[in-house]
Parts: structure tokens; sequence; C-alpha cells
């Protein structure tokens, strides 16, 4: 970050000044104008920043102002470890939808990170320029699908394929879920991966094939560790996705509130049991609470593992 | 936001007093908003009776959405709709909802409602014992109520949802339904339950019927009496409710008109009856 | 940066030649096959959901009134509805979202509270679109009394989208290297000369995708509009009116999927992710025209 150390910039504004002051008398405008838009620019930008942040905190704060209600009446470890949840009878455990996100957003990196990073090296290093240009816009256009329709497809293709093969009699669960996330999220991971391989400067590769090494080194060895940093920002985004996807789930985990201990068991995950159940609550419930609490845990979970994922790179950084 | 509020308020009222004035002319000239939210199961209805009676009041603005049945008088108590439909009486407790106090609930249509299986099941009776024996989770094979041997898969409509409401009202006798199992699933409304039903072999589950008419899925009689609009009116089939609009109070104003002409016999002999709902005036 | 070519220059010279040809093949032959694979998978899915629909498209489906009853019943309104609703959402939601990516990118303090700043932004991509819904209604339904409008839906979209943007932003003009930064302030360039001039057009291939991705996620976002937009439409086509009631393309395609009494409620909803497909593929091509022309330009 060269242009944020203040000498520097300093010295940039003298240099500034220099050239202007060697101009006519009319340039004093100019600068002067240059320097307004300038720092006005510069409020423009803060203010949109706080304006971001607000809008965002007040998405954070009321959710928390709801779901912290449950606690009234539901102890907080209950909450969090309880397997019960039946607002039949008033019970609210959790567990089975947290550990229901998490093997689902496990399941979906494990299919999906691979998968993305080939394609990723492929478009930005090996395509043809023709295939590129005609496959980028095909992999945009994946995400415009609504949701609703991969869903759809996953019920009615996916899930009688899997019954078949699997000999069950219902093959909802964690495994199909994860297949129909994997290809949801595959063109934003493999996409945003593929902007930041073309955004390493050329002169890298050039540098390391002249060092004698082969494609597979500049790649393995110089373009990925380069590109690092977008990459893992295309697989937190793909991750806040798949961790916050909702309508196409919604169809195929099956929505039964028991621990997701097999592939092919009927579960639940925190999105799909929000959007299953907050239809049909009443506003000043217990349960009402409960998911709204359940939406604001869905946030703190993607928050952490943001948070893990950075860390990770951190020290991957500094060995 | 209150000027906002305020402005939107007096303009509301402004448009209830010129209906008032209005209507005593000509009904054409009716003007206002109606914000209508609530049951799904309703919602194909309340769209046809919106643009049908949009044509003949095209002053008039409707908007319509639609979460679950108690989104409705929840929807109407905040304020936020003039109408709130609901799949059952919610002037009355349910099992789950307490009652909403100070709305008056007019019935507009009759949902039949039917047990339906896949159309590999053979079986096309069953008692209702047989069926809250089903739904609690004691009979898991096909072949103990006279079918193949072949495991019972049950799709559920979502605990709270109008037609689970009523199905475990009226078929199960307030029975319970199992919540776990590996052949227990959930779904989230009227289309997904077609679906899910038409394509997994040994599914039972229950719709609405006008969503079986026309699919590959097979409706039950229910001791005997298999779920038609005659068996309705003759009364030998009990395995249906009303649909209700709320509000708040006795309708007022263009929300008044708009309910009147949904009750109308016209709109219940014409567009309500191709829907597949049943005339409120066919129940004595 | 050093680490990595070191690393790639000692195994150059240290391995053998003849393992790393070998290598090399078959990690191309990898990368190949993986990506035709998966790029016919892709294509079967597209394929699969056009040849549903599209061959059954007519323009009577595409303008027409929608029908509760008969079968025949067409898209118009919530067709134009979503366009109306992507456009509004973008509009507020670009210059926001860049705005507030350039800020983290350029002027933000290298600290903690902007790294949690950060992490939070990213952390709400990832808020199922359901709660910006539930937000969207104490905002404008119950706060400001404005009953399900669309503009209520357009802002809620807009804010959904507000963290993908504001990111994305951030990411494309951070990859922009050094030195062009560095070539523009020497030119006597003001910060905001270099960020017009130098930094955007450097970074206006990952801004695009960033748009385009928002903009097809609008296009395809249901459970906010059902909830902040209702699921009707004014029943006219050509309705500009920002307090319209604003059912869009996938909500119509919600709703005739999931509710729908009529007899081709399958065939609607088939037809309708037909033609989502081709609007959002047009839109993918039509912001991508620029980049190519300029890219002509400047070889």
């Amino acid at each position: 970050m060269i242009e944020s150390s203040p000498a520097v910039q300093a010295a940039v504004q003298g240099q500034l000044g220099e050239s202007m002051k060697s101009g006519s008398g009319k340039a004093f405008d100019r600068k002067n104008r240059l320097l307004f838009y300038n720092s006005t620019f510069k409020v423009v930008c803060i203010c949109s920043a706080i304006f971001v942040c607000l809008i965002l905190f007040s998405i954070l704060i009321f959710m928390f102002r709801t779901g912290v209600l449950t606690f009234k009446t539901v102890p907080l470890t209950t909450f969090l470890f309880s397997t019960d949840w039946s607002p039949e009878t008033e019970t609210y455990g959790a567990f089975v939808f947290i550990f229901g996100t998490f093997a689902l957003t496990a399941l979906t990196l494990l299919f999906s990170v691979p998968l993305s990073v080939f394609v990723a090296v492929f478009l930005a290093e090996m395509a043809p320029k023709w295939l590129r240009n005609l496959l980028r816009p095909i992999l945009d256009l994946l995400v415009g699908i609504p949701s609703v329709v991969y869903g759809f497809l996953g019920l009615t293709l996916l899930l009688p394929k899997l019954r078949d093969w699997a000999q069950v009699d219902l093959s909802d669960g964690i495994l199909a879920g994860a297949i129909v996330l994997s290809i949801m999220i595959l063109p934003t991971i493999s996409r945003i991966s593929d902007d930041s391989i073309s955004a390493v400067p050329q002169k890298y590769r050039d540098a390391s094939y002249a060092l004698g090494a082969t494609r597979f080194h500049t790649i393995v060895r110089v373009v990925l560790p380069s590109a690092r940093s977008g990459i893992l920002y295309a697989v937190i985004l793909g991750m806040a996705r798949a961790i916050g996807e909702t309508m196409a789930i919604v169809m195929v985990i099956g929505n039964t509130p028991q621990l997701a201990n097999a592939l092919f068991k009927p579960t639940s995950v925190l999105t799909s049991n929000i959007v299953m159940q907050i239809p049909n609550v009443p506003f000043d419930s217990t349960w009402n609470y409960a998911l709204y609490m359940m939406g604001f845990l869905l946030l703190f979970i993607s928050l952490l593992m943001i948070v893990v994922i950075r860390l990770l790179q951190r020290k991957g950084a500094s060995r | 936001m209150k000027w906002f509020k305020s402005l939107s308020v007096a303009a509301m009222a402004l448009a209830i007093v010129t209906t008032g004035v209005s209507s005593a002319n000509a009904a054409s000239s009716l003007s206002g908003s109606i914000v209508i939210n609530g049951s799904s199961a309703l919602l194909p209805l309340t769209l046809q009776a919106k643009s049908e009676f949009q044509k003949l009041n095209p002053k008039v603005k409707i908007s319509a959405s639609s979460a679950g049945s108690v989104t409705g008088p929840q929807a109407v108590r905040k304020g936020i709709a003039q109408i709130g439909a609901c799949d059952w009486d919610a002037t009355k407790d349910v099992p789950g909802f307490k009652a909403f106090e100070g709305q008056i609930a007019t019935p507009v249509a009759v949902i039949p409602f039917a047990a339906i299986v896949n159309s590999d099941v053979k079986v096309n009776n069953l008692t209702t014992q047989q069926l809250k024996d089903i739904f609690s989770g004691k009979i898991k094979n096909w072949k103990d109520v006279g079918g193949d041997d072949a495991d019972i898969v049950i799709v559920n409509r979502a605990f709270g949802s109008g037609t689970r409401v009523n199905f475990q009202l009226k078929a199960l006798e307030g029975g319970s339904i199992v919540s776990t199992g590996s052949n227990v699933k959930t779904v989230k409304s009227s289309g997904e339950m077609k679906t899910n039903v038409e394509t997994t072999s040994g599914a039972i589950g229950y719709e609405a019927l006008a969503y079986v008419a026309g699919s590959k899925m097979k409706a039950l009689s229910i001791n005997g009496v298999a779920p038609t609009e005659a068996n309705i009116i003759n009364g030998k089939y009990k395995v249906w409710s009303y649909g209700y609009y709320m509000t708040k109070g006795q309708p007022t104003g263009v929300t008044k008109a708009f309910i009147d002409y949904i009750r109308s016999a016209k709109f219940q002999n014409g567009s309500l009856k191709k829907l597949k709902f049943i005339p409120l005036s066919a129940i004595k | 940066m050093k680490t990595a070519a070191k690393a790639a220059a000692t195994n150059a010279f240290s391995a053998r030649s003849g393992s790393n040809r070998l290598k090399d093949k078959i990690f191309s032959l990898v990368v190949w096959g993986v990506s035709l694979v998966i790029v016919a998978i892709i294509l079967g899915l597209l394929a699969l959901i056009l040849e549903r629909g599209a061959t059954h498209l007519s323009w009577d489906f595409i303008t027409g009134l929608p029908s509760e009853i008969e079968e025949g019943g067409g898209i118009g309104p919530s067709l134009f509805n979503s366009f109306y609703m992507m456009i509004l959402s973008l509009i507020v939601s670009i210059p926001f979202g860049m705005a507030a990516g350039i800020y983290l990118a350029e002027f933000a303090p290298d600290n903690k509270f902007i790294a949690f700043v950060r992490i939070c932004v990213e952390g709400l991509a990832s808020v199922p679109s359901l709660i910006f819904g539930l937000f969207g209604i104490a905002l404008f339904v119950e706060m400001m009394g404005l009953g399900l409008t669309i503009i209520g839906g357009a802002v809620s979209l807009a804010f959904l989208n507000l963290p993908v943007l504001t990111r994305v932003t951030e990411e494309a003009i951070r990859a922009v290297s050094q030195e062009i930064k560095q070539a523009s302030f020497s030119l006597g360039a003001t910060h905001l000369q270099t960020i017009r001039k130098a930094l955007i057009p450097s970074a206006i291939s990952g801004i695009v995708t960033g748009i385009s991705l928002v903009a097809g996620r609008a296009f395809g976002e249901s459970a906010v509009i059902i909830l902040t937009a209702g699921v009707t439409t004014s029943g006219v086509m050509w309705d500009f009116n920002l307090l319209s009631p604003g059912e869009t393309l996938a909500v119509h395609l919600w709703y005739v999927q999931s509710e729908a009494i009529v007899p081709d409620a399958q065939l609607i909803s088939q037809k309708a992710a037909a033609v989502l497909l081709i609007v959002v593929l047009a839109i993918n091509f039509l912001f991508r025209i620029p980049l190519w022309v300029r890219e002509r330009k400047l070889r």
C-alpha cells in the first residue's frame, strides 16, 4: 500500500502543486477545482460506506433484537445443543439445523472448490480465446437462474435418480443438497477466481517460463499463489451463498428435524427450517423469536467460517 | 416517516369517503386500495377475483401476497393489510394458534381436502383409524392396509400450514403426525406436495382437491366415501373447511365491495367453481 | 511472489525434466477433462431448461396477461416488472456499492474496525434473502406504510445486492497493479483522477462481472419480492407507477409452481424459466459488448 503512506501522498501532492504553479493563472482555479472534486469524492465515498454499513448493521440489530427474546423462555444451552425441535410442544433445540448447515456447507465446498479452480485455470490459462469469450457469459448466466428452478430440477431429476441408485425410500438429504448447491455456486467461484487469475501480471508467467518451468509449475507455483487472495475471496463468496441458499435447498433436503448422520436421510438446515416455518408462525411467540435467532446464528456461523478461512490464509502466507 | 404514514392514512380515508359517496351513484367509480395477505391456498381465488373486480372498477388498486394462513390475521392486526386470508376461522383457537380478537371472519369459499397417494399404490380406501396409524407412524408398510409390500413414505406440509391444520382436525380427528424418520419429509407448498407425491413411489400426503384433478396422483376414499363435490354437498365426506377473509371489525368501503363481489352468486357459480372450489351456497 | 518464483525456479532446475513434462501433460489433460465435463453438464442443464420451455414460446405468452382459470395465460406484466425492478435496484445499488467498495479499497485506514466491517459485509452476503425480505417488510410496509410496492421491492433487492457489489468492486480495484496507480500519481493526477481514469478502467472487467452477477440475481430472486412487492401485478402492461404491486417473473414462476391451479401450470413454469434464462443470457452479453469493443480498440 504505497499510496496510503502519508509521506508518499504528501510528496505526490507536492509534485502536483509544483506542476500546477508552473502553469498560467487559470491553472490555479483548476487546481482548486480538482482538489475540491477530490475531497468531495472522498466524502461521497465515505458517506456511501457509512450508508452501506448502516443498512447492514440495522439488519443485524433487527435480527438480534427479535432473536434474543428466545432466551426469555429457552436456555441458551438447550437452544444450541438440544436436538429436539418441535414447535408443537414448545421445545426449541436448534442443534440439528446448526450441524446440518455445517455438514452441508463442508460437503458442498468439498465438491465445488476443486472443480471450480480447475475450471478457472482452464478459462484463464488454457482455453482458446473464442471458447473463453463464449464460456464466461454462460457461467455468469447460471447465477441468474432462479433458485426455484434449480430446486425443481433437483426434485424432479436428481432425487429419483439418487433414489434408484442408492435403493432408499427417500433420497432427500445432505448429499442431494450438496450436489444442487455445488452446481449453483460453481459459476460464482470459478468466474471470480478466473478474474483474479487473469489479473496476475503476465510478467510473472514470463519470468517463470524463462526460468525453464513447465506450464504445470508456472500455474501451481506462481500463478495460483499470486491469485490466492482473489480465489479465497471467491470461495468465501460461494460459501456465503451456499450457507444462505434457501429456495433450492428446501426442495431437496427433506425438512425433517433429525440429525444428518447419513448421506441419504431427510434432515434440515438453518435456512430451510426458517423458510419452511416463518410463514406459519404467530409473530409474538417464542417460536418466531427462535427462528430469528436462527437467522442471527446463521450470520454468526458464516462470519466464523470467514474468519477461520482468513486466519488459515494468513498462516499460509507467513509460511 | 410519520408524515408519510399520516399522508397515506389521509389518502385512504379520503378514498373511503369518496367511495362511500360515489358508490351511491355508480359502482364503476369506486376507488381506493386493498392489500390482501395470508393463506396461499386461497391465493388463486383472490387473484382471479382481483382481476375481475378491477375490470369492473378500474380505479381500485388491489395488491395481494401470501405466506401462510396465520400471516393473514396477523397482517390485519398490524394494520398492513385490509384483508387476511385464512384457511380456518381465526376468531377461534385452533391447535397451535390462538384466536385473534376484534376481527371478523367472512367465509368466501369451501375448500375440499383429500388424502393422496402415488399412482403405484394399490390401496383406494382407508378408514380413519388406518389414516391415523399411518400418519402417526404406527403402520409403516402398505401391506398392512391391503396394499403391496412396500414402505410408506409420508409427505407432510409444515406445521401451521392451513392444509395440515384442516387435515389433522377433520381427517385424523386431531391425531398426531409423525415428524421424524427416514421416510418422512416436509414440503413447502401445494405444488411441491403434488410433485413429490407424483414422483415418489409409495408416497402418501394430503392436498386441497383442486390440485388433484388432471394430476398423476390418486385421491383416496375415506371410510368408503370418495372425495367428490357431491359427497361434500350431501354431507357424507367430512374433510373440508371454509376459507375465510379476516377483517378488522366489519368490512367497509372498497374492502366490503370486494368481499361482496367474491361472495356474489356470479363469482361463486362462475370462476370459483372453475377453480375447483365449492360455492358457499351449496353447503346447507 | 518472490518466494513463489524462487520455488518454481529451484524446482525447475532440480527436478528431472522428463517427469516434469509428464506432470505437465497429465495436469493439462486433467484440467481440460474436468472443465469439459463441467461445461458439458452446464450446457446440458441449460439445454434442458430451454428445450422444455423455449420450444413452446410465443409472442402472446411473452406479452399476454396471466390467467388463473383458462390455459394460455401470459407473463407480460411480470416480465416488465422484472426489468423495471432490476433497473431500479441497480440504480440504487451501483452508486452506493461502488463508492463503498472504492472507499474500502482506497481510502479506508488499515485498522481492526475496517477489517471487521469487511468481514461483516462478506457475512451479509450469506444472509438468506428471506431475512432481507423481512427487513423490507419492517421498513417499507410497517414503518412507511407503503403496502406492497415496486419501490419497496426494488430497494430491498438493492440492499440484498449491496454486500456483493461492494466486495467485488473492492477486490477488483485492489487487483489493479500498483504501477498503474503510481504512474498516474507521478503524472500529477489527483486521487480522484487516478481512480476515475486509471483504476476503474483497469478494474472494469471485474466490476462488470460483479454487476452482471447482481443483475442476474435481481432477476432471479423471489423470496424478497414475494414479501415486499407481493404476488400481484397491477394487471396492465407498462405501468411505471412506483407504488404499484410488483410481481416479477421469478415470483410468477414460484407462484405457478407452488400454488396455481391452472391446468397448464407446469408448462407455464417451464416457459417462464426459459424466458428468464434467455433474458439473463442477453443481459450478460449486453454488459460485455462494451468491454469487447474496448479491448479490440486497445489492441
